[in-house]
């Protein structure tokens, strides 16, 4: 499983970087007017461009082809905001109370218990 | 502001602010590595390489915890809004100290090795199917992972290349990045620590990111719609606006607008910055433009549009009175739409 998640990582990274590739020497310079001229904080933007290429590849083509609606610029995802903040709000005390009761020593003393292992077979495929 | 990006731009409260930063986290460090050494050694089962990477862990989570306060704290109480400035070479900073800790783990528990140390971390629990013991290094990867994206894409090129909103939504990660923080706080460190201090200091500061959140969202809920008038929205009485100062109007979901007074002349315009979607109805008029005041981004009050050479732009919207009761349009104009203020005497004194 180790060893595939690693080969997936390895093309997508290969992939985000011809993107980098085509995007910082050829693409920033025609949807970015702030860019044009500006070569030294270029480099910067490699390992953003290289984790976020798909999104990347989405907001090139947007600005290409002069389908960014300036209007949408200016309504930030305030309900989203608070969906994540009240999520967030909830899930720290569930978090930290489950961590708590399972704790096998302190501050509430429960037995010890035997973490499950896996079968032999199980481990050692 | 900038009219050409640079890798970053420091000035000098942006120095001021890193070097506290930079100070406080190697104070941090300094003293958790001196409090702990007596206590480790490489023939007991914490030795040296662990109380470092524990100081690294510790901070990161402690910084990722003030960080997400800032925000709420901000809203609550303005007193905060220079905290929220630099944020972004905080939540850099942040990145790097965390990155650390993953080096020192990866380096002392995978070392001398034949599999890669990230295989290895991947691959070598075998508790994933239960709760106790749990592999609670996944958590931490997937903070790291979304501190990476969120360091990664912190200059202010990614701002105007992805748009503010959709730069927001990707940045919404850090509250999924500080529940992973929380577990792997929870599940890893809290089941064998004997030291209650850092137990309450950091549970007590998740605790406190929790309260927080609640409490500025329970702030939020309380600003109503405001009655709707055909094509126009009712704001209110005109005198109350403050000189310099903006009331803000919510015009339809996640659109509001800031209505300034300069002097005798009202203008209206979008609440959020063309940078960062930062509130500019809770900034204020300086040198005649509205000023921001998360960045200090400005914006002429007639037309929207920053002073040269700068080129943001923001929306505007058409006022107007009946009777004594403010109006303002329910659809803005185009960035950069020139309209003439309006004209209400200020209340006297």
């Amino acid at each position: 499983m180790g060893n595939a998640l690693i080969t997936i990582i390895q093309v997508y990274g290969a992939l985000g970087g011809l993107v980098a590739i085509a995007f910082l020497f050829w693409g920033v310079d025609r949807i970015a007017p702030d860019a044009r001229g500006a070569y030294v904080f270029r480099p910067l933007l490699i390992p953003g461009v290289v984790l976020l290429w798909p999104l990347v590849l989405w907001r090139w083509q947007v600005l290409e082809r002069e389908r960014d609606v300036a209007q949408r610029r200016h309504k930030p995802p305030r309900r989203s905001q608070d969906v994540f903040a009240a999520l967030l709000a909830l899930a720290i005390p569930i978090i930290l109370v489950v961590a708590l009761l399972i704790r096998q020593q302190g501050p509430f003393e429960w037995p010890a218990q035997e973490i499950e292992q896996a079968s032999t077979e199980e481990a050692s495929q | 502001m900038s009219v050409k990006y640079i890798p970053v731009q420091w000035n000098f409260n942006k120095y001021f602010y890193d070097l506290v930063l930079l100070i406080c986290v190697a104070v941090y460090i300094l003293v958790f590595i001196r409090i702990g050494t007596p206590e480790a050694g490489v023939t007991r089962p914490i030795d040296g390489a662990i109380i470092r990477m524990r100081a690294f862990g510790t901070c990161a989570f402690l910084m990722l915890t003030v960080i997400l306060c800032i925000g709420p704290l901000a809203r609550l109480d303005r007193r905060f809004l220079p905290l929220l400035y630099n944020r972004r070479h905080f939540g850099v900073l942040t990145f790097l100290v965390a990155l650390t800790h993953v080096v020192y783990v990866l380096n002392w528990y995978y070392a001398f090795s034949d599999i890669s140390p990230v295989v290895g971390l991947l691959t070598t629990s075998e508790t994933s199917g239960q709760l106790l013991g749990f592999p609670f290094e996944w958590f931490g990867m997937l903070a790291l992972v979304i501190l990476a994206i969120l360091a990664f894409t912190s200059h202010d090129f990614w701002l105007a290349f992805l748009s503010a909103p959709v730069w927001k939504r990707l940045h919404l990660l850090i509250y999924v990045a500080y529940a992973a923080a929380v577990a792997h706080f929870a599940l890893g460190y809290l089941q064998d620590a004997t030291n209650p201090f850092f137990m309450i200091v950091a549970g007590g500061g998740a605790v406190m990111v929790s309260v927080l959140h609640l409490a500025a969202g329970l702030k939020a809920s309380a600003d109503g719609e405001q009655a709707h008038k055909g094509e126009w929205i009712e704001v209110g009485d005109p005198t109350v606006i403050p000189d310099g100062r903006a009331i803000i109007v919510r015009i339809k979901g996640n659109e509001r607008a800031a209505i300034f007074r300069n002097g005798d002349a009202l203008s209206a315009v979008s609440n959020a910055c063309a940078h960062q979607n930062g509130p500019l109805g809770e900034g204020r008029i300086i040198d005649g433009c509205i000023t921001c005041p998360w960045h200090g981004f400005q914006y002429r009050p007639e037309d929207g549009c920053a002073p040269a050479p700068f080129t943001e732009k923001i929306p505007t919207y058409d006022l107007r009175l009946e009777g004594d009761t403010l109006l303002i349009a329910a659809k803005a104009h185009p960035p950069g739409t020139k309209v003439d203020p309006l004209t209400v005497p200020e209340r006297d004194a």
